[in-house]
């Protein structure tokens, strides 16, 4: 038997549930089939999910997933170029033309497709995305170029939550795009995404009895999100997450996490999310998105 | 005083080419020879020099910054900052902040000394005042300032609090950053 996952038209943090929900009870016991025939845009955050699906089966030591490539050419190169397909190959048994495209010269792709495995990572990941940072932050999004500290720290902050608390590795991948549907302007996305224990199982030790009946994923998520508490004693833990906040409050940005089945935001006024969500379909680990708008709209 | 080069420490630490303090891991590293060099020496005051640096995280700042300066604060010893660029000070800031610390530093490029973190405007303002103008105790300070002099006394009270002046016979000196 083999369970069908389709990945939607346009995944998104959106339509991201949708997607998970395919799986079913986690892990599923058939042979997992991703069909990304119709997908006509994969956001950087659906794409580092999708990563996770796989490595979250092979962990789960499940039969090796099939993927089907999207149908449309752009999409394909799109998505190769991003490095996503060299990451999926070894983690799908990939079925359709991949094309071997590379990329040259500026592109908004800031931050390929990127494993986070340990600390090294990170440092790489920091000094692969400062220059495009600064181009992007203050050519296109009207940020002063001082904030571009800022953004790698945020960055840095966001990859460091897979190496101190998943427990195993993960994907992020950065991107600047038009925001069409929710706000008219360009934007830099970055997208994390892990399939490790999840917010919860991480801060049960320390915060489940303070919530009582009330601990799930959604309370670890305001916890952490809300409240900055960390598992660690350390006083000096729980900074990252305030710090991408405060970053973000001064440019209008937005974070959501989605962790096990809730999801939890800080939205901004331009956006129309609702800041949480609860029972959503289970699905591994932690995946972050941090958005961060242009000061002014496209002329 | 004992000078150190986060930058050549980093690269020490991490046995690699970085520019970038970042990551809790890097950071701990980096204290740990930052400690190891202090534990031989006979230091009152440590310079922590960000020449070279680029990206600061909050992490790195924490375990760094923020533990030497805690440590530091049990022995009665003081941790200066140079170096700093413009865009390093809201790390610095957020996890200073949030310790209740605060820490004396030298801006790269303007040559500015500033004070970083858990302080007032007032005490702000008095240390650059001890810096441009020498030594003050209360009252000196006051006329300065044109304060009331329980202003200037809080003020002095809240720079030494934080070893960023040092009293003598009530008269503070700043601490020196070079």
């Amino acid at each position: 038997m083999t369970r069908v996952v389709e990945v939607p038209t346009h995944f998104d943090d959106k339509s991201f549930d949708q997607f998970a929900g395919w799986f079913g009870a986690w892990p599923p016991e058939e042979r997992v089939l991703v069909d990304a025939r119709g997908c006509q845009w994969g956001s950087p955050y659906g794409l580092v999910g999708l990563l996770t699906a796989g490595q979250a089966l092979a962990e789960a030591g499940k039969e090796r997933p099939l993927l089907t490539v999207p149908a449309a050419d752009d999409v394909r190169r799109y998505w190769a170029r991003t490095g996503f397909f060299t990451h999926a190959a070894e983690l799908f048994e990939l079925h359709g033309k991949v094309p071997r495209s590379a990329a040259t010269g500026p592109s908004d792709v800031l931050l390929d497709v990127t494993p986070i495995r340990a600390s090294e990572d990170i440092h790489d990941i920091v000094g692969k995305i400062q220059e495009g940072a600064a181009r992007i932050l203050t050519g296109e999004l009207g940020i002063e170029a001082k904030a571009t500290m800022g953004f790698a720290m945020a960055l840095s902050e966001a990859c460091q939550n897979i190496v101190e608390h998943a427990g195993t590795s993960g994907w992020v991948a950065v991107q600047a795009y038009t925001f069409r549907r929710r706000l008219g302007r360009r934007v830099v996305v970055i997208a994390v995404s892990d399939a490790g224990v999840g917010f919860r199982r991480s801060l049960e030790s320390t915060q489940a009895k303070r919530f009582g009946d009330r601990w799930g994923d959604a309370t670890a998520l305001e916890a952490a999100l809300i409240q900055n508490v960390s598992r660690f004693r350390d006083p000096g833990r729980g900074q990252g997450l305030a710090g991408i906040k405060r970053y973000l409050s001064r440019w209008q940005g937005k974070i959501s996490i989605r962790s096990g089945t809730a999801r939890l935001a800080i939205v901004p006024p331009w956006d129309e999310d609702v800041p949480l969500v609860d029972h959503l379909p289970f699905f591994p680990g932690a995946q972050v998105q941090v958005v961060i708008p242009a000061q002014h709209a496209e002329s | 005083m004992v000078q150190i080069s986060l930058r050549r420490v980093l690269q020490e630490a991490v046995a690699a080419p970085y520019r970038h303090l970042v990551t809790r891991a890097t950071g701990a590293a980096v204290r740990g020879r930052i400690e190891a060099v202090l534990a031989d020496a006979d230091w009152t005051i440590t310079l922590l020099d960000f020449s070279g640096v680029d990206c600061l995280d909050l992490s790195c700042a924490d375990e760094i910054v923020a533990k030497l300066l805690l440590a530091a604060a049990t022995r009665d010893r003081a941790v200066v900052l140079a170096g700093v660029r413009e865009d390093q000070r809201d790390a610095l800031e957020h996890v200073l902040v949030h310790h209740r610390l605060a820490v004396a530093a030298l801006f790269a490029g303007t040559g500015v000394a500033d004070v970083i973190g858990w302080t007032s405007g007032d005490a702000r303002e008095a240390f650059t005042a001890l810096r441009a103008h020498g030594p003050a105790d209360a009252a000196v300070l006051a006329a300065r300032l044109d304060w009331p002099h329980e202003r200037a006394e809080a003020a002095l009270e809240d720079l030494g609090r934080h070893r960023i002046a040092r009293a003598t016979g009530g008269v503070f000196h700043p601490v020196t950053l070079l």
